[in-house]
């Protein structure tokens, strides 16, 4: 063990220099000692006792430097050797080469492109200075499930009053901003935030200053107001002009002026945003008109971040707030006693929680998913470092009289698992090299799959500190795991031994055989986990799709027209908006064309209570508002009554048509066509009955939906969404309708264009990440395991040529040996499943809530698993097993 | 590998440190050296120093091990000692060197 040890200390040399000169040092001083004492005993002084025993040591500094280089050269010196040696290995077998290093690649490729997403999504600090002070606040109230982190305007101004803990209190909302350029309107990236914002992130201006409490009085004028732009805004919009600070510059057709630029790093609060330019908080009205959140108590939208003064820790702050809760709500409830008294009924609470990683509603969203799939990627890893140390196993045991005999001559065990290790880690390198290209690309898809494509949100994936220090961490434990244990046990054999044993072993080495057995039999099991949770994540998704929408989203293009900030109003937008439908359903390659308020699965909903005198009461259903021709466009079935039609004015009463759910809670056992439903205290004539759809998300079932006409919409300047049922390519006939919108009212910003299966697909995002992440590891897994039996199995029966020659020469019949190869991997593969089963039945807990409609231990799934493998495993083993069983015995034999 | 141009008979301090480790067993650096110089009777003026990078070269390859132990006048230093391998090379080093100087010898009787 001498050797391993003397390895472990030059190993460590690099890193305790110190220590090893502490050593030599010593070493010479005990030495000059000794002389200078041998001397005394000749009679000298003490000083000359000295300066004879340094005179006889010649130069100790030029010894002591000598020595030094010796020990970091030699070790530069043999690791190039080893690596060298190590690539000519690679070189002889080129098969084994590129096996281990595109597995190797998968795995630590995707391991690292996953870990990227974590890191930009969850760990990443905001680029600020002492982002540790920052929290976050949230509240939570017993009538919403989830802890909220969106405050009411009139509250924030009531939090923003309070210094106590606090040193700053922002507030912040995104918005896509209306900015006139010489082409009319465009959408930029923006946000809207409160006056202490920039104090609380403390990113000095590139240019002119950043706003302050000064522009953002709490009730004040908003004509006029000053905005912070971002240096990537500056310098394509103002052309990087110096004297930017001062300009003036449209927003939502109001002028603003330019104060200041701030650096491209800085990005604000919200990780996943880009705002180009910030506006503060009291220009709101101008921003949302015709809408307005400003003094609004229900409307929930402004995110808070704060910096707590010096000294106060985050515990401290989260307990003041939670006890200061009261006094806050019955402040800022004092123009509103009814919203106050809901919060207290409700128990509403405040807490701070940790903000240097400034906060995105996406962590939520996604959190499960990634660490799902980033559990898979580990196990990927796994597997794929199994399967090379097993491949590794067999292929030392073809070298193992090289390395018998070259200790024989002399060669340290640890030298000899050193060279072993290089090897391994120049797999891990050159398979972390590949996996380094192939992560970005990885990574972005990755990304373009979660936010779907027409996302202004970023997810900032690059490489920083962190994740190299991940690479680096990944690539060491795989090379230990990869090539430690082939390692320690092909060095493990003397040559006697060996000599011995042989090639012409024939009597069965149990022990020997263990060791890869193990590894074979934890890689199947490995690969049956990976291949269950990807049947389930699957089949969830299957599911999901195979879900009865209640409407066609084939061919269906959505166009979200922004009527906001032009002039039109009333009747006259009604009926541009009646114009617009009437052109564009004449356009080639529109089938149909309708608009609503809003679209299924298009992010927003609304829920509204209506009620009959049999409806028990108020009844919660999913309100919309939709043009004629949409219930067709959508190929959403009439079961009873009529469509809209466009004379459907407020002077022929109020209609609605009812989903099919909604009509049976509504009118239970009754027709509902010709009735009447009451909201709040109008009252609606029920002129139709349609199939239910899904609305909000495809996971929940049919909920009830009613249906309003927009001609009997009682805002004044509504923005609707144009709903295209396309004959052709919907792209096409999305662009032909946005060319239209712009040419019929060109003040209006480019619409944006998705179908309806992009919105689809957006809904499931991370369902489907999950989904084809998880298939595409199984796949590999199968493969990787495929290649890892087939391997071994022929390394193996390779080695044990002359025992079956033997066999068949004494009159053994070749089924009967390719039964007995094949055995050998059948119960590996039996045990592995087993255990397999064991592990992916207790993990697969964890995925529970991931799944839709899909048991955890759903049978179909478990036994469609297992038959996989096996499957694969009885194709890997049978080409070893039948090779072996044509084995000539002469041939076999002469090759002794 | 570079070696270090010093050691004029570098070949040559090997070899007589392997035969003094396996004429005396376990030995510290100042020991080896005054054994040194003791055996080649002051012919040969050796820094005592040069003995340092030598003892590493050869516990480099593996041919002595040093231990921390102490001495007789109970000072803690650094013994060496020979190796398995140390050992058979000691036979090899002595053909070698014999070598050299036999033919060494033919051409100065020449």
């Amino acid at each position: 063990m001498s050797g391993v040890k003397t390895f472990w200390s030059r190993f460590s040399a690099l890193f305790r220099r110190r220590g090893l000169d502490r050593d030599l040092d010593e070493e010479l001083r005990s030495h000059l000692d000794s002389a200078a004492e041998e001397n005394r005993r000749r009679e000298m002084t003490v000083e000359e006792a000295r300066a004879k025993a340094l005179r006889d040591f010649g130069g100790v500094t030029q010894v002591r430097e000598r020595v030094r280089m010796r020990e970091g050269v030699l070790w530069v010196e043999q690791l190039r050797r080893d690596v060298e040696f190590g690539l000519r290995q690679l070189q002889r077998s080129p098969g084994f080469a590129v096996t281990a290093i595109l597995t190797l690649a998968v795995g630590l490729g995707a391991n690292t492109a996953v870990f990227s997403l974590i890191n930009g999504l969850l760990l990443r600090p905001l680029p600020v200075p002492h982002g540790e002070e920052l929290s976050v606040l949230r509240m939570t109230r017993t009538d919403m499930p989830d802890a909220m982190y969106s405050f009411s305007e009139p509250l924030f101004r009531e939090l923003e009053e309070r210094h106590d803990v606090f040193r700053d209190v922002a507030g912040f909302a995104g918005r896509d901003l209306q900015v006139r350029s010489s082409a009319g309107n465009v959408r930029v990236p923006g946000a809207i935030i409160s006056g202490e914002y920039f104090d609380a992130l403390e990113t000095p201006p590139l240019l002119g200053r950043w706003l302050t409490s000064g522009d953002d009085p709490a009730r004040g004028a908003s004509e006029g107001s000053s905005v912070v732009i971002g240096e990537d805004f500056w310098r394509t919009w103002f052309h990087g002009a110096p004297d930017v600070v001062g300009k003036p510059i449209t927003i939502a057709n109001t002028p603003f002026t330019v104060v200041g630029v701030m650096p491209r790093r800085f990005f604000g609060a919200d990780p996943t945003e880009r705002p180009q330019i910030y506006v503060p908080l009291a220009a709101e009205p101008v921003i949302d008109a015709p809408y307005k959140m400003n003094g609004e108590y229900q409307s929930w939208w402004l995110r808070v971040m704060v910096r707590r003064k010096p000294g106060v820790s985050q515990e401290q702050a989260d307990a003041w707030l939670t006890a200061a809760t009261r006094s806050l709500m019955d402040e800022a409830g004092r123009a509103n006693a009814k919203w106050a008294k809901e919060g207290t009924a409700a128990h509403l609470l405040f807490f701070a929680e940790e903000g240097s990683r400034g906060f995105t509603e996406l962590r939520a969203m996604f959190r499960k998913p990634l660490v799902a799939v980033f559990s898979l990627c580990g196990a990927m890893l796994l597997l794929a470092c199994l399967n090379l140390a097993s491949l590794l196993m067999a292929r030392a045991a073809a070298r193992e009289r090289e390395l018998a005999t070259r200790l024989a001559l002399g060669a340290s065990r640890g030298r000899l698992i050193r060279q072993l290790l290089v090897e391994s880690m120049l797999t891990a390198l050159l398979g972390t090299c590949a996996g380094l290209m192939a992560a970005p690309l990885v990574s972005h898809a990755l990304v373009a799959m979660l936010l779907g494509r027409s996302s202004t949100l970023v997810l900032d994936t690059s490489f920083d500190a962190r994740v190299f220090a991940f690479v680096a961490a990944s690539v060491a434990l795989s090379t230990l795991l990869v090539g430690l244990i082939p390692a320690l046990r092909a060095t493990s054999h003397t040559l006697s031994e060996q000599i011995k044993s042989g090639s012409h072993a024939h009597t069965a080495q149990t022990r020997k055989r263990l060791t890869p057995a193990l590894l074979m039999g934890a890689e199947v099991a490995v690969a049956l986990v990976l291949v269950f949770g990807a049947g389930l994540l699957a089949t969830s998704l299957a599911r999901l799709y195979r879900i009865g929408l209640g409407f066609e989203p084939q061919g269906v293009v959505n166009l979200s027209i922004d009527m906001g900030k032009q002039a039109r109003d009333g009747q006259a937008l009604m009926n541009w908006y009646r114009d617009y439908a009437e052109a564009a359903s004449h356009l080639p390659g529109v089938r149909s064309m309708s608009l609503a308020d809003m679209t299924p699965m298009g992010g927003s909903s609304w829920i509204s209570t209506l009620r009959t005198p049999w409806s028990g009461g108020d009844r919660e259903m999913y309100e919309n508002r939709v043009s004629p021709e949409f219930l067709a466009t959508m190929r959403i079935p009439m079961l009873a009554g009529r469509d809209f039609r466009w004379n459907d004015t407020m002077a022929s009463g109020r209609k609605v048509i009812l989903s099919q759910t909604a009509a049976e809670y509504l009118f239970p056992g009754r027709t509902a066509v010709g009735q009447t439903v009451v909201e709040e205290k109008k009252s609606y004539e029920v002129i139709g009955v349609v199939g239910d759809i899904r609305y909000a998300t495809l996971q929940e079932g049919a909920r009830a939906e009613a249906y309003m006409p927009i001609t009997q919409d009682e805002d004044k300047k509504p923005s609707y969404t144009a709903v295209i049922g396309a004959a052709g390519d919907p792209g096409v006939a999305g662009v032909a309708a946005r060319s239209l919108a712009m040419k019929m009212a060109p003040e209006i910003p480019a619409p944006e264009i998705t179908t309806m299966n992009e919105d689809l697909d957006a809904s499931i995002a991370s369902e489907r990440m999950m989904a084809f992440l998880a298939v595409f590891f199984a796949g590999c897994a199968l493969l990787v395991t495929g290649i890892g039996l087939y391997g071994t199995l022929a390394y193996g029966t390779a080695r044990r040529t002359s025992e079956i020659g033997i066999r068949i020469a004494l009159g053994a019949q070749r089924a009967r040996v390719l039964r007995l190869i094949f055995l050998e991997n059948a119960w590996i593969v039996a045990v592995g499943s087993l255990v397999g089963l064991a592990v992916a039945l207790a993990a697969s807990r964890a995925l529970g809530s991931l799944l839709y409609g899909t048991s955890v231990r759903d049978p179909w799934v478990l036994v469609g698993s297992v038959a996989v493998l096996a499957l694969i495993a009885s194709a890997a083993s049978l080409l070893p097993a039948a090779r072996a069983a044509r084995i000539e015995p002469m041939a076999a034999l002469r090759e002794q | 590998m570079g070696e270090d141009k010093s050691d004029v008979l570098q070949g040559t301090l090997d070899l007589m440190v392997l035969k003094t480790l396996e004429s005396m067993g376990p030995q510290h650096g100042y020991g080896i050296a005054r054994r040194i110089e003791q055996i080649s009777e002051q012919a040969l003026r050796l820094n005592q120093g040069t003995i340092y990078p030598a003892l590493l070269r050869l516990r480099q390859r593996g041919w002595i091990k040093a231990e921390w132990g102490t001495s007789e006048n109970g000072r803690r230093a650094r013994y060496y000692s020979l190796t398995k391998t140390g050992k058979a090379q000691i036979e090899k080093e002595t053909e070698s060197w014999e070598r050299v100087a036999a033919t060494m010898a033919r051409f100065l009787t020449t």
